[in-house]
């Protein structure tokens, strides 16, 4: 594997500093509010998780629709880069990038409450939480038609995934709901910023390391219907 | 331009190898009406093969199926070069979408491109750089494509399509965009792939270009092809004679027999079409014969032979300019 999409990924970011720059400040400025606004821990923490989800998912599908629709994923494709390391490639070299965009974003979130230990862990758990949301984005982007209905399928699945990780709930260990969150991708990353901001430890991610994993396998196997459908996104 | 992955696969340095065979091939749109009847095409190494067709003839769309992106209702794409494994990158193609990653330079564009169809890192930056002067970027090749012209991105999107050296390439209207002397130095370039055994497929308006490489042509209408044959074939059927299409008064009296030497009035229905083999120097002896008869003319068109003439006659219409 040559890596060249994964590569891309990285020289497109560099190419644009305003918009790279963006995408630091933001999370920033909104991670900032929050915590020197004293919000409550839960919510802080389910707002964090909400934003860096939200973030990954986003800035997978929309590009990838605008590229498509422009005809350069077409292109990329027919040069000769295999469909499914190309959903993949992207989807590591994004994740790369949303984790480092959002590192300042996470360290504001997690100062003075944190171990170096910890903050690695949570960095790893933020990585890994916005490699699934990239790779969640793919398979968003295949089912939209434009750039609106991208925006809105990507908010849809990510706060429904979001919901089933127990994001928007108390939480309840005896009901059912729990083995939900237990396996749902997002409840590593909440369940992370959550014991970070209240000083707690947190349990093995069942539920990411099994998204993490099924997720690029869901990928490859349908790489060739997500491939298809993108290129009618452009033969409208 | 360097050898690259293509090399590796079946010598195809014969010019009689047929790279690609199309049988019978039907397509049609979800919504039903037919894009392509009954499509028959062979292309061996070194040819120039040129598609010509009006607007909304199929020309695009065949260029896509033999580029496997669309799957034909009926009829079988076959040949040595999709039965390899790295079929896909033996084929080049420049289509009419020039969609780059804008925000990069030219030569960081082309560069993504070479390494994708399986140009060696250790290669990509000389194969690059020649294209590049050859054609005519070299000035931009380090300026962000977003500030490219129009014609600008076409000659990369060319260069991208070439860069791996393909042993087929399909072209898309490959001289829109594209000034004078870098359509000259296209056609050098495509002269030179052949030459070199590569084959190309090219759906063109621009008959020049195409009277100037293609070594045999495709007339399609209506997603039939309507005519085949070499140049010299289809142009032999057109004859060496000029026309002469004469729009007269509809109340004219009494046609004369004659209109000058060697001049023939082959159709009446309608303009007056004459033909003859003295070309435009017969004007005023067929001016002369309609005065005096009275005929009140309204118009003449001359259509000399060439592959524009030919293209009227087969399917009715005139190529747009």
């Amino acid at each position: 594997m040559k890596l060249l999409v994964a590569a891309m990924e990285f020289r497109l970011a560099l190419a644009r500093p305003r918009l790279l720059a963006l995408n630091v400040m933001v999370p920033v400025a909104l991670v900032l509010a929050i915590s020197l606004g004293g919000a409550p821990v839960f919510h802080a923490a389910a707002v964090y998780t909400v934003l860096f989800t939200l973030f990954g998912t986003f800035g997978s599908s929309i590009p990838l629709v605008r590229d498509a629709e422009s005809g350069l994923f077409g292109r990329i494709i027919r040069a000769g880069v295999p469909r499914s390391h190309f959903l993949l490639e992207r989807a590591v070299g994004g994740s790369a990038i949303d984790a480092l965009q959002l590192l300042p974003a996470l360290t504001i979130a997690t100062l003075g409450s944190i171990s170096l230990n910890e903050w690695i862990r949570a960095v790893l758990v933020l990585w890994s939480s916005v490699w699934i949301a990239n790779l969640l984005g793919n398979l968003v982007a295949a089912v939209a038609r434009s750039l609106a209905e991208t925006a809105l399928f990507s908010a849809v699945a990510a706060l429904l995934l979001l919901h089933f990780s127990g994001v928007f709930r108390t939480p309840s260990p005896q009901s059912s709901w729990a083995v939900v969150e237990t396996l749902s991708p997002f409840q590593a990353l909440h369940e992370t910023l959550f014991a970070v901001l209240v000083g707690t430890s947190t349990e093995v991610p069942l539920g990411l390391v099994l998204w993490v994993l099924v997720l690029p396998t869901v990928t490859v196997l349908l790489a060739r219907p997500i491939t298809r459908s993108l290129r009618a996104t452009r033969d409208g | 331009m360097n050898s690259t992955a293509a090399d590796e696969t079946v010598a195809m340095d014969s010019d009689s190898i047929s790279l690609m065979e199309v049988c019978g091939l039907h397509y049609r749109y979800a919504s039903g009406s037919p894009v392509l009847i009954d499509i028959n095409l062979e292309v061996s190494a070194g040819e120039i093969v040129a598609l010509l067709g009006p607007n909304g003839a199929g020309k695009s769309t065949l260029l896509r199926l033999l580029l496997n992106e669309l799957t034909p209702e009926s009829g079988t794409i076959v040949g040595p070069l999709l039965s390899m494994k790295s079929g896909r990158v033996l084929m080049g193609y420049a289509g009419e979408e020039s969609a780059h990653f804008n925000s990069l330079t030219g030569i960081q564009n082309a560069h993504f491109f070479a390494r994708a169809a399986g140009v060696e890192k250790d290669e990509v930056s000389e194969v690059v750089s020649d294209l590049m002067d050859l054609v005519g970027l070299s000035d931009e090749a380090d300026k962000v494509v977003s500030s490219y012209s129009f014609g600008a991105k076409r000659k990369l999107l060319l260069l991208e399509a070439l860069v791996h050296q393909p042993k087929l390439l399909l072209l898309d209207e490959p001289t829109v965009g594209l000034d004078p002397i870098s359509r000259d130095a296209l056609a050098h370039i495509l002269s030179k792939c052949s030459q070199e055994g590569s084959a190309i497929v090219m759906a063109s308006h621009d008959l020049n270009f195409l009277e100037q490489l293609a070594d045999r042509i495709l007339i399609i209408d209506k997603g039939r092809v309507v005519s085949s044959g070499s140049q010299a074939e289809l142009l032999s059927s057109l004859g060496t004679a000029t026309r002469f299409q004469v729009s007269v008064d509809a109340a004219a009296i009494e046609l004369p027999q004659y209109f000058g030497d060697n001049v023939e009035l082959v159709d009446d229905s309608g303009p007056l079409v004459f033909e003859t083999t003295r070309g435009q120097a017969a004007l005023p002896d067929i001016w002369a014969a309609l005065i005096s008869a009275r005929v009140k003319i309204l118009g003449v068109e001359v259509r000399e032979p060439g592959l524009a003439e030919l293209f009227r006659r087969v399917t009715g219409q005139e190529l747009p300019e």
